[in-house]
């Protein structure tokens, strides 16, 4: 399958302080990828690399097979981009945003936007400036969606939003990639409407990543493990065991383990315990779950 | 682009601090220089000096070294101290077997400064001609002052901005049979109202003949003035002192100076060594027996005592070099190169580097 | 897709503009009155003999306008780009990075100039007739280098707005100062004129700045 975005050994720094090091991954074309990672992990920094406006300390970045720090302006018809907060020209009204777009790309669909915009009930002379951060989200995919690009770069496009205005986005964006075949990278601090959404993420810890799988693969074999163990037992974390917890007597932990396999592992380790059960996981707990809640 | 962006962001800061260090050193690090006050004075026949000294006021001295009081100065310089020696009764009846009498002193007595940036300055090649003879105890400005072109002298009515064309025709023609060639290369006058006469114009025609313009009974005025041969004017300074002695003082192009006579329209040579009016200043206190000239150089002054009817030197004193401060040493160790915008030497804005 | 670079800034700045516009041309117009006064209540020789034996060219209230108006208009066009970094959109567009900065100064500019020449027209055209042409230029001629303050104080100022690092922010704005400085160092009117030229060629060359501010928002310089 053909990759529309391919990073390879990216590290950043900002000064001293290390972001990650070494960091490859690739988003084939047609599929949806989210990153999620927790805070600080890096999930901006690399969006903001993957836009163009930070150059990593080392490792490349491409984009349609060209380095997008020394990319053709034109392949950026392309990609479309939406920045953090669904900022817009706050200085145009809903007219003059869309006219100016409009020079830029040649497939401009000028009815995908107007249709998205009908629906908001805001006059056409209406300054963006004086639109709630909703409205303002339509504007902003109406102009993707118009644009009509190849790859879509979202920053997290649910900042501000409230959940109709959200689910409205997810839905817009869904059928519109999963119809054109699109491919979109984003990133959202709302892992339940990621779920809705994506095919692929990638989870990002401290300094590297996680996992990278369809999420439906995540979902299906990740576990929390619940067992009765004495009180003050303590289980240590390894290789395949995700951020194993003891409160009283009742063991908690994570893994990619089958039932069977699980309970070998817990024998072989020697833990006393009874009552083993397996539990699925939505995206949210999953990811709690592969990352701790510190 | 990048890099001329940068050369020119690296460029604008190395001249910002070419020029705003040093500066910044020079007004911390300098300090007031102190020049005395010097006159000649004919009675002692000698300079005298008065200056602030370190720590005990002011002083008076002659070249000697010798102090003197203020009385004693106002009795040796009494063409200068004139009013006091009047108060105190004290104002001789004669001096040199001369017989003073403060109306001849004031009539005789001139000072004249003139700096670079008066002679470096921009200015509106506009001038107005005064009526000399009109007549009335009192000068007045005319109603139209004039240009000199190519073709000619043109006299613009202020009024309603035109030319006049007869009086233009009038003068043109007046200078013309003169001898004049236009345009003009100098031209020097004083048009102001607050004198006691009016000369008119010094002029320097294309080939820098010097002639003379007035306009006298509201009809021009034009002497071609015969210069000694070989002389080249460059500078000129209409003088309309009381004592009407001279009309005007010219530089030429070796930096010697000269008195045009009033009448004779004689030049004579004054026996100073170099003033060049572009970088020196000179201040000349002059009176019926003799002038104090000082040339201010960018370097140091030179004082000359000049004997009043024939401009021979009296008495020349150089004082020595102050000596240069630490401060100033090492500013041109640590500054090797500087960059101004202005200069007290003339009145333009232009990067000058040293 | 130029123009539709110049329609993006003409929306940022034609209220400005015609602020702009309304306000020199009201200081010109008030120092033209003054001058008016001159003559209606002492006449046109009293207004020429002023001029011509003292410093005066009865604009000076004018000095720093065009500075101002520059510096504004910078501050009207690119503060709008740098908030919430707008910035990010006008450079993701399929358009080349230089050639879209230059654009934008160049709409800037073009407004600039033809309020400065508005300026100059209006006193040219009043002047001429009540004054010599060698007032004329005196005045004028002493004008320009405010007007050119005016240029230069608007391409450093875009360097400084579009800057994306405070600290490096705060180092352009006082090289701007000082380089702005360089166009009040004499009241004495025609003292510029030599200088004239290549004080313009700086401000041409100024327009460079703003791209190394734009190149550091690119690989994203910040504090």
């Amino acid at each position: 399958m053909e990759n529309i975005i391919e990073c390879i050994d990216l590290t950043h720094y900002y000064g001293k302080r290390m972001i990650y090091e070494n960091l490859s991954f690739s988003v084939p074309r047609g599929r949806i990828l989210g990153l999620l990672g927790k805070n600080g992990t890096g999930k901006t920094t690399t969006i903001n690399i993957l836009s163009g406006y930070l150059k990593p300390r080392s490792g490349k970045c491409l984009i349609f097979g060209q380095e997008i720090q020394k990319m053709d302006p034109v392949l950026r018809q392309n990609i479309g981009l939406l920045i953090e907060g669904h900022v817009q020209y706050q200085f145009m009204n809903i007219e003059q945003i869309e006219k100016f777009y409009a020079s830029f790309y040649p497939r401009w669909k000028k009815e995908a936007y107007y249709e998205l915009m009908n629906k908001l009930k805001v006059a056409p002379g209406q300054r963006i400036s004086r639109m709630s951060c909703g409205q303002r989200s339509q504007v902003a995919l109406g102009l993707i969606l118009a644009q009509d690009p190849e790859l879509l770069v979202l920053d997290d496009f649910s900042l501000g939003l409230d959940p109709g205005y959200r689910r409205l986005f997810v839905d817009y964006l869904r059928e519109y990639a999963l119809s054109e075949n699109k491919t979109v990278f984003l990133t959202s601090h709302i892992i339940q409407d990621m779920e809705r959404l994506i095919d692929d993420c990638i989870m990002m810890d401290y300094g590297s990543i996680l996992i990278q799988q369809p999420v439906r693969q995540l979902l299906d074999t990740i576990r929390c493990y619940t067992a009765t163990v004495p009180e003050g037992f303590e289980l240590q974390p390894e290789e395949g065991l995700y951020h194993p917890s003891v409160r009283k007597n009742k063991l908690e932990v994570f893994s990619f383990l089958p039932a069977e396999d699980m309970e070998a592992k817990l024998k072989e380790k020697q833990v006393p315990f009874n009552d083993l059960k397996a539990d699925k996981l939505n995206l949210e707990d999953a990811f709690i779950g592969l990352t701790g809640k510190y | 682009m990048l890099r001329f962006s940068k050369i020119l962001f690296y460029t604008t800061l190395v001249l910002l601090l070419v020029w705003q260090l040093p500066w910044c050193y020079n007004f911390l690090t300098s300090k007031p220089t102190k020049a005395p006050f010097v006159l000649y004075s004919s009675v002692l026949g000698d300079f005298i000096l008065t200056g602030n000294e370190d720590g005990t006021g002011i002083k008076r001295r002659d070249l000697s070294g010798n102090e003197y009081t203020q009385r004693e100065v106002d009795s040796l310089l009494p063409t200068f101290y004139y009013r006091q020696l009047m108060t105190d009764e004290r104002f001789p009846d004669t001096l040199q077997g001369v017989p003073l009498t403060v109306r001849a002193l004031q009539q005789e007595n001139f000072n004249f400064r003139i700096t670079p940036s008066d002679v470096n300055h921009p200015y509106i090649p506009l001038y107005p001609l005064l009526e000399s003879m009109s007549g009335r105890v009192d000068l007045a400005m005319p109603d139209d002052v004039f240009r000199i072109t190519k073709q000619g002298i043109e006299f613009i009515e202020m009024a309603n901005n035109t030319v006049k064309e007869e009086k233009s025709r009038q003068f043109t023609e007046a200078l013309l049979k003169k001898g004049f060639t236009f345009p003009s290369t100098a031209i020097a006058g004083n048009p102001t109202t607050r004198k006691e006469y009016d000369e008119g114009y010094l002029v320097l025609d294309a080939n820098a003949r010097l002639f003379h313009l007035k306009r006298t009974k509201d009809r021009p005025y034009v002497r071609a003035i015969d210069l000694p041969e070989g002389l080249q004017i460059k500078h000129l300074f209409l003088t309309e002192f009381r004592n009407k002695r001279s009309l005007g003082f010219l530089v030429d192009v070796n930096h010697q100076f000269y008195v045009l006579e009033t009448k004779t329209y004689d030049v004579q040579k004054v026996s100073i060594r170099a003033y060049n009016p572009e970088a020196d200043a000179i201040t000349i206190f002059g009176n019926m027996f003799d002038w104090t000239v000082r040339i201010t150089g960018a370097e140091q002054d030179e004082f000359y005592a000049l004997a009043a009817d024939d401009y021979s030197l009296i008495k020349k004193y150089e004082p020595q070099k102050p000596e240069k401060s630490l401060a100033q040493k090492l500013g041109a160790y640590l500054f090797p190169l500087r960059l101004s915008f202005t200069s007290s030497s003339d009145k333009y804005v232009k990067p000058r580097f040293h | 897709m130029w123009k539709a670079i110049f329609y993006k800034e003409w929306i940022k700045t034609r209220w400005y503009f015609v602020l702009a516009l309304l306000l020199t041309l009201g200081f010109a117009g008030y120092c033209l009155l003054r001058m008016n006064r001159v003559i209606v209540f002492q006449g046109p020789a009293h207004l020429w003999e002023v001029m011509l034996s003292r410093d005066v060219i009865f604009i000076d209230l004018l000095q720093y306008i065009p500075l101002l108006v520059g510096i504004l208009m910078a501050i009207v066009q690119f503060v709008p780009e740098m908030h919430h970094k707008c910035l990010k959109l006008t450079l993701h567009l399929p358009y080349p990075a230089l050639r879209m900065v230059m654009t934008m100064l160049l709409s800037g500019l073009a407004l600039l100039v033809f309020c400065f020449v508005s300026n100059f027209l209006l006193m040219g055209i009043y002047l001429q007739q009540v004054l010599a042409p060698e007032m004329t230029k005196h005045i004028l001629m002493t004008a320009l280098p405010w007007y050119l303050a005016g240029l230069t104080g608007y391409l450093l100022v875009s360097w400084v707005c579009l800057e994306p690092a405070w600290k490096r922010r705060v180092i352009n704005l006082a090289i701007s100062v000082f380089v702005l400085k360089i166009f009040y160092m004499s009241s004495t009117p025609e003292a510029y004129n030599s200088f004239i030229p290549w004080l313009f060629m700086y401000t041409v060359m100024a327009t460079s700045l703003s791209w190394l501010s734009v190149l550091r928002f690119k690989i994203g310089k910040q504090d």
